[in-house]
């Protein structure tokens, strides 16, 4: 029952910013814990991130194997420097940039010169798109819905990692503007300016897709 | 601004409008447009499908294993960083105590061989030698107690 007749949509919005005010205290909460030394505060803020942060770093380096030692760096760089962590920071802005940091000098040490080299190099054979789970059934819709994201996931994949970045931590990670600034340690306008060309690069790539297809 | 130079603009500013990166005064100028202009509006929905592509793009997961061995990892890690603390401590405590006693010390010691007004005679004779000797055979015997501890620890937690 709506209380006073409130409207749904009024109180959906509520109940979402409840929920989003929520995960901020708990966030604040575990990472005050952690700084103590609690050990399940670790966990709780690993299972928070886990996803978020391994999708991140996949984007960022491409190869799952990469990802993985990347991924237990970072947490290892959180605990190394959570004392001196600013608790009236954004927690995901500072973890985000620990990530990013950490990728970007492994790409500086293990594929200095190109630093964007194409997936298909692997001999595994597997990519970023072969290690995704996909959510709901549904069939003819799930399956042009599955289409367009494996076009999407290879368009993405194709971009330089500046504009891979970009786009996941707008996207994927639905980050504001100013906490991509943050994690970039760039301005508003080039976040801006990278967000736009990267994507009309998708764009291109995708519509080069169609034409090709069109063709055959 | 006439109305090609607008239409330019509003296509240059769509793919900004779909990542939520538009200010709120071009919001409002291309939406002013986007409400008369229907091939700005087709081109909208082209980029839309673009964005919600990409905001639904599947989560790739983590192994599980992966999450265990990082949770074991930073675990042991903050183990050792929470033992480097205590040894630092342990070190600063015994460092405190060698100079309190090495500073009480030379006063009780002359007091008990010498009486009162001989407190602040520091010549170099036979007993200060002895206690200057003494009170550096005490630093390095407390020193290297300190340093076995820590290094007996360091060895029982890589046992555990």
């Amino acid at each position: 029952m709506r209380p006073f007749g409130v409207p749904i949509r009024i109180t959906h919005m509520a109940g979402a910013v409840a929920s989003v005010w929520e995960g901020r205290v708990e966030i604040e909460a575990a990472v005050a814990r952690l700084r103590s030394g609690d050990l399940n505060a670790l966990s709780a803020l690993i299972a928070r991130y886990q996803n978020r942060l391994y999708r991140y770093l996949l984007r960022m380096v491409r190869q799952p194997s990469e990802a993985e030692d990347l991924f237990q760096q970072t947490w290892l760089r959180v605990a190394e420097k959570i004392r001196s962590f600013d608790a009236s920071r954004n927690f995901d802005a500072w973890l985000f940039t620990l990530a990013r940091n950490l990728a970007f000098d492994h790409l500086r040490r293990i594929r200095p010169s190109s630093l964007d080299a194409p997936l298909g190099d692997d001999d595994s054979g597997e990519t970023i798109v072969s290690r995704m789970v996909s959510g709901e059934p549904a069939p003819l819709d799930r399956l042009l819905a599955r289409e367009l994201s494996s076009r999407l996931a290879a368009a993405l994949d194709s971009l330089p990692l500046v504009y891979r970045e970009v786009l996941s931590l707008r996207f994927e990670e639905e980050m504001k503007i100013e906490e991509i600034a943050a994690v970039l340690g760039t301005p508003l306008s080039t976040v801006k300016s990278r967000l736009r060309r990267s994507l009309e690069q998708v764009r291109q790539i995708m519509e080069a897709g169609d034409q090709g297809e069109e063709k055959a | 601004m006439n109305y090609p130079d607008e239409h330019a603009e509003t296509r240059s500013k769509l793919a900004l409008l779909v990542a939520g990166a538009l200010d709120a005064k071009d919001e409002e100028i291309v939406s002013s447009h986007l409400a008369k202009c229907d091939e700005c509006a087709a081109e909208l929905q082209n980029w839309q499908t673009i964005s919600a592509g990409l905001r639904r793009l599947p989560t790739p997961q983590p192994p599980a294993w992966l999450l265990e061995r990082t949770r074991s990892l930073v675990a042991a890690r903050l183990d050792a960083q929470a033992e480097q603390r205590r040894n630092r401590m342990v070190l600063t405590l015994l460092i405190f105590f060698s100079w309190a006693l090495t500073l009480v010390g030379w006063p009780l010691f002359r007091l008990a061989t010498g009486g009162l007004l001989s407190l602040f005679d520091v010549r170099f004779h036979q007993m200060w030698l002895l206690f200057v000797v003494f009170s550096v055979l005490a630093w390095i015997g407390g020193g290297s107690a300190a340093v076995l501890l820590s290094l007996r620890r360091q060895f029982e937690r890589r046992l555990a």
